[in-house]
């Protein structure tokens, strides 16, 4: 779980980088500055909205806006970003991420704890590779709660396909009784329910072992 | 109509205001009519869609059947997401208490619901066949026809159905208005 957030990172700036070393080097200082502000005025709810429902090319336009903010509130040097070339260099997953991944700095930051106290000791000079590592310890229990509370049960396969095989085994019934054994339908219902049996016994060993 | 704790749709809620469900819900919901879906013809045939209605509802045989047939308004013989969604919708209003709100936002594809034979006018009988659905009770049912029944035809055209819609809604906001007040006053003694 923690590799992925660094990976995601770690591709992103490779894509960043690519052709341009200034930018990519700017870009870093910008990641850690940021950590170091304890709140930024960038509105979450919207941003989140954005980079959720309308896929990548907005969630490249929201980073155009941090990018925007960051780049006033900080250098004020470069308003020109590389979203316009990074946008089709991105596949939508990593740029979705990414902005998620931004997401819960800001969030970690605006809210407190330990990462705004690393951050108060070293600065800028703190590389991105660390801080990553500092926010993945982070990301996953904000993921965790974040299923928590949208009300559905963690083993939500489970529960429906122990569902779906409850309904199936009654429908399978009333095939049999109404149309046959052998017809085509009765066999291929059979067939499905026996599919998924297997695969529920095989997920079944995987939790035992 | 009660749906069975603990089954895949006693998880799912809908939005209080617009009665839909979220987009992480609808994930869920069409994954789960994946695994319904036996013969991979993205519909469920009527007696798959019995025994799904029949192992998530309290619903009586004869009830499951009157629900079919008013989904399956192409009268195919098999349900398809759409409709699946429809229903789950107006299962997950009736379990939460948001029939009023789910009529008023959704007047539209109600009435059509509710209009079997499409002549674009819904009498009485039309409303029983489908009280164990959106719960409007008898009481409801002569306020509603005497009160809205402005053509004077004993039934109701979309524009009458709209205004009724309109009025529960307000009625109903005015009781839980009231509900609260009481509520706050209680909770200050």
């Amino acid at each position: 779980m923690e590799e992925k957030p660094f990976k995601a990172l770690a591709k992103s700036s490779g894509h960043r980088g690519s052709g341009k070393s200034s930018p990519h080097d700017i870009r870093n200082l910008w990641t850690t500055a940021t950590l170091s502000q304890p709140k930024l005025n960038v509105p979450l709810p919207t941003v989140r909205e954005d980079s959720e429902l309308e896929g990548s090319s907005v969630g490249g336009k929201t980073r155009w806006s941090y990018n925007q903010k960051a780049g006033h509130d900080s250098d004020g040097g470069w308003e020109e970003s590389d979203d316009g070339e990074d946008k089709d260099n991105f596949k939508p997953e990593e740029l979705d991420e990414h902005a998620l991944m931004e997401l819960e700095m800001r969030r970690g930051s605006s809210l407190g704890g330990p990462l705004e106290e690393d951050d108060s000791k070293t600065d800028s000079e703190k590389p991105s590779s660390v801080s990553s590592l500092n926010i993945s310890k982070h990301t996953p229990h904000r993921a965790y709660w974040v299923e928590q509370q949208s009300r559905l049960p963690l083993p939500l396969t489970e529960l429906m396909e122990n569902e779906a095989l409850e309904i199936l085994t009654k429908a399978l019934r009333s095939y049999r009784s109404e149309i046959g054994r052998d017809h085509f339908l009765t066999k291929q219902l059979q067939r499905y329910i026996e599919g998924l049996k297997r695969r529920r016994n095989k997920r079944l060993q995987v939790k035992v072992i | 109509m009660k749906l069975k704790q603990g089954s895949f749709l006693w998880y799912l809620y809908l939005d209080k205001l617009y009665c839909l469900l979220s987009v992480r819900n609808v994930k869920a919901l069409v994954q789960y009519f994946h695994l319904l879906d036996v013969h991979r013809k993205k519909t469920l045939n009527d007696v798959l869609f019995y025994h799904f209605l029949h192992h998530v509802t309290d619903l009586k045989r004869n009830q499951i059947t009157i629900v079919f047939n008013m989904l399956d308004w192409n009268a195919v013989g098999e349900i398809g997401f759409d409709q699946f969604y429809m229903l789950v919708c107006i299962l997950l209003a009736q379990e939460n208490h948001l029939e009023e709100q789910f009529i008023f936002r959704h007047s539209r594809p109600v009435f059509e619901l509710l209009d079997l034979d499409g002549e674009l006018k819904i009498g009485p009988s039309n409303f029983h066949m489908y009280n164990f659905l959106f719960n409007i009770k008898k009481q409801q049912l002569r306020d509603l026809y005497h009160d809205f029944d402005i053509t004077g035809d004993c039934r109701l055209n979309y524009k009458e159905f709209k205004l009724f819609t309109i009025f529960s809604m307000d009625k109903y906001q005015e009781s839980q208005k009231a509900v609260k007040e009481e509520k706050e006053s209680s909770a200050q003694k």
